[in-house]
């Protein structure tokens, strides 16, 4: 099974991983990533007996900023822990069922509960001190400055 | 371990079923549906929505969810991956009998949308006191 469950629909591209095939790269990292995570034994402990989901995400791109958007309704801002280490933007927390329901009362079981997590590869380095979040109408914003040597810059061709 | 991540696609609606006035995506929210003692209470995932685009209607025994979300705020940037195609949400229940649809109560609050939908006196359970003589 693919760890990342959007990359797995897109086998198309995986072929075509040339340095300038941003989603094949993404694909590489992720999956390093993912390959350390979950062979470190000392990496952080995670309840095996809970459901674990991923937040869906968006990841958009501007000249000085990166935004990465997840779906997380219902939640409470406090039970996330974002982290940027390295090139990679780790959301994590946990929600929580506002009341307590007997099992046998519940006709429709859509929405997720529990924990959830979601690593997600950056396509350039930001500056650490420079990430900002906000959690509005159930989705959660986050927003990086890109470090200054990050940033796109115009090479002038010399002639000789 | 690996597979315990699990993201939860999106349910598109179906074209054929949704009446579009509005150019773009229409999605449909997942929903938990909880019976209490005197009420039935849906929950809908709504992200994105605020409440002044919510709209909420019960008509002939049929309740109707419908979020409208905001995409100017979208542009100017580069999506590098997209998950969550941005759209509105619409989801249709069929509510029998024995619900009082005067006394029906919506709320949203981050995202979530939580309907309340009073059972009518005639189908609430009731306990009879047995007297003695």
């Amino acid at each position: 099974m693919n760890i990342i469950p959007w990359l797995s629909k897109r086998e198309d591209r995986l072929g075509t991983a040339s340095p300038e095939n941003a989603v094949a790269r993404f694909r590489n990292e992720m999956d390093h990533l993912f390959e350390r995570f979950f062979t470190d034994p000392f990496g952080p402990p995670m309840d095996r007996g809970q459901s674990l989901f991923g937040p869906r995400v968006d990841l958009a791109e501007s000249d000085n900023e990166i935004t990465v958007k997840a779906e997380l309704p219902g939640i409470n801002p406090k039970d996330v822990d974002l982290r940027v280490e390295g090139n990679v933007l780790m959301i994590r927390g946990e929600k929580k069922q506002e009341k307590e329901e007997q099992r046998r009362n519940y006709h429709y079981v859509e929405r997720q509960y529990g924990s959830f997590q979601r690593s997600i590869p950056l396509p350039t380095g930001v500056d650490p001190d420079k990430v900002e979040a906000a959690y509005k109408d159930g989705v959660l914003t986050v927003t990086m400055a890109k470090r200054p040597d990050a940033k796109a810059r115009r090479i002038t061709v010399k002639t000789a | 371990m690996v597979s315990d991540i699990t993201t939860q696609e999106r349910r598109e609606l179906p074209v054929t079923r949704a009446e579009r006035t509005r150019e773009g995506r229409t999605y449909v929210p997942n929903c938990d549906i909880i019976e209490r003692e005197s009420e039935l209470v849906i929950l809908a995932d709504l992200p994105g929505v605020r409440a002044e685009d919510v709209d909420v209607n019960f008509e002939r025994g049929m309740l109707t969810i419908q979020g409208r979300v905001d995409r100017s705020r979208e542009s100017g940037r580069t999506f590098m991956h997209q998950e969550y195609g941005v759209g509105d949400f619409y989801r249709t229940f069929e509510i029998g009998e024995g619900i009082e649809s005067s006394k029906i109560e919506a709320e949203l609050k981050d995202g979530v949308l939580t309907l309340h939908l009073p059972k009518s006196e005639a189908i609430r359970p009731r306990k009879i006191a047995v007297r003695t003589r």
